[in-house]
């Protein structure tokens, strides 16, 4: 398999990268750069595990081959805590208890957090529909959706992506 | 600028085969990806948004044996607009765009809308793009219905210049285009149609949840002049190898009036074009069933939509 070099940025630095042909977002993520946040589920694009910002887009790492981004800005679940303080999604998810065994929260958090990127003040009809992209076995969706709408009224529109 | 850490471990060795390609590739422009595609033939195979072609390649699913990729995602062909009269789609548009154009909010594309719509999650949308949709070649792709019914003039670019096929002769089978090894679709172009054209798109999925894929789906149009209609399409998706026309229920309807029992007796005749299989998602009879029932609600639905 061929080697190629791409450059990405990432969480707000850019990398220099000789990646295979054939590895994906998801795998130079979480092997290369030890982004582990970002999880890996079904592998082929139906549970939303694996959700990033890509240019300001909640896309599948795992659907995506990596050098494919070569030049991209990707924005992973550990690129949203500002310092030291956690992001408003992060703390919406933890104060309303939308987190059980954690696996899909880094999927669900990216994609309400491209959402809030496009759209700043999301109802709970566009929130639920935005939600259905992540997959959840064990909280269910109505904590999600109170937390995203709480962020999201947090942030005012104050969105990183 | 920070050096990635290359972690050389066994896990890692072993997540590296998990998606195996000899060579990805990304020309400069159209004429070098045809080359490309001319010079590897059935090893090379066309990526964009890679939402179909990941899946398909990966692990153990691994279904064929292309082993160099050509990436056709930065040659410029995401774009949409009307000018004289068609619409031009480049191929590389993805779905989300198309779901978020006002070119298809009116009457007349509305099917088009709806498809998008439906089409999977949003954050595979964001990637997906109409010429993949379309290449993929599945029985149930959702925008194929709707380019049917609209009469969509594909372009596909090879060795010997560029070709148009009508998108009626464009499906040969499952996964399988009119398309030749070398050839690159580019641009899918929609002739305009009057305003008294209404058109709509249905899915019927197992659990209603974003990421199935359809049950049955099927897209309709009607031209219609104070009751009247002068010409009908109607495409079924998922009841047979290639999404098509059914061109038998559409004539019951050009030329008649309008009516509840006329659309009734089209959406019944339309079923019995259908040669659906049992599979996963559903049995060949409930197909047949569900086929009459969204033609019917489509129509009711398109002639709704005619005028406005």
């Amino acid at each position: 398999m061929k080697k190629m070099d791409i450059k990405i940025h990432v969480n707000g630095d850019w990398y220099e990268l000789a990646v295979n042909s054939g590895d994906r977002l998801v795998d130079v993520l979480r092997d290369q750069l030890d982004l582990t946040g970002t999880k890996e589920g079904c592998g082929e694009g139906e549970c939303g595990a694996c959700t990033v910002n890509l240019d300001g887009k909640a896309v599948l790492s795992c659907l995506i081959l990596a050098v494919q981004v070569d030049g991209c800005t990707i924005l992973t679940i550990e690129g949203l805590q500002r310092g030291s303080e956690l992001h408003p999604l992060q703390k919406a998810f933890t104060s309303e208890s939308a987190i059980q065994c954690g696996y899909c929260t880094p999927g669900m958090i990216m994609s309400a957090n491209a959402l809030i990127y496009n759209e700043p003040e999301p109802d709970e009809d566009t929130i639920r529909k935005n939600l259905s992209n992540n997959l959840c076995r064990c909280t269910g969706y109505d904590r999600p959706v109170k937390a995203v709408l709480k962020a999201a009224k947090d942030m005012k529109g104050d969105t990183n992506v | 600028m920070k050096k990635g850490k290359l972690r050389v471990n066994e896990r890692r060795k072993t997540m590296s085969v998990y998606f195996q390609i000899e060579e990805y590739h990304r020309p400069r422009d159209l004429a070098q990806a045809v080359d490309i595609l001319s010079g590897f033939g059935n090893r090379a195979r066309v990526i964009a948004g890679g939402t179909d072609i990941l899946p398909r390649r990966a692990g153990v699913k691994k279904i064929d044996n292309i082993n160099h990729l050509v990436d056709i995602s930065r040659l410029g062909l995401d774009y949409l607009k009307r000018e004289g009269d068609h619409i031009f789609m480049g191929a590389g548009t993805t779905i989300n765009t198309i779901g978020a154009s006002p070119l298809f909010l009116s009457g007349p594309y509305g099917a088009l809308s709806d498809a998008a719509g439906a089409h999977s999650t949003s954050t595979i949308r964001n990637r997906a793009t109409v010429g993949g949709n379309l290449c993929n070649a599945s029985p149930c792709a959702d925008l194929a219905l709707p380019l049917l019914v609209l009469d969509a003039i594909l372009v596909a670019a090879g060795p010997e210049g560029k070709r148009h096929i009508p998108i009626e002769n464009f499906f040969k089978g499952v996964n399988y285009t009119a398309l030749n090894n070398e050839e690159v679709l580019v641009e899918i172009r929609i002739p305009l149609c009057s305003e008294k054209t209404g058109s709509s798109f249905l899915k019927l999925r197992r659990h209603q949840t974003a990421i199935d894929m359809a049950v049955v789906n099927v897209a309709t149009s009607l031209n219609c002049r104070e009751n009247r209609c002068e010409a009908a399409g109607i495409a079924l998706g998922s009841v047979a190898p290639v999404p098509f026309r059914a061109k038998k229920a559409e004539s019951m309807l050009a030329g008649a009036k309008l009516s509840k029992g006329i659309i009734e007796k089209a959406a019944v005749a339309a079923a019995g074009e259908a040669r659906p299989i049992d599979d996963v998602r559903s049995t060949s009879a409930y197909r047949k069933k569900m086929i009459a029932v969204l033609v019917r609600r489509s129509l009711e639905s398109s002639m709704r939509r005619c005028g406005q």
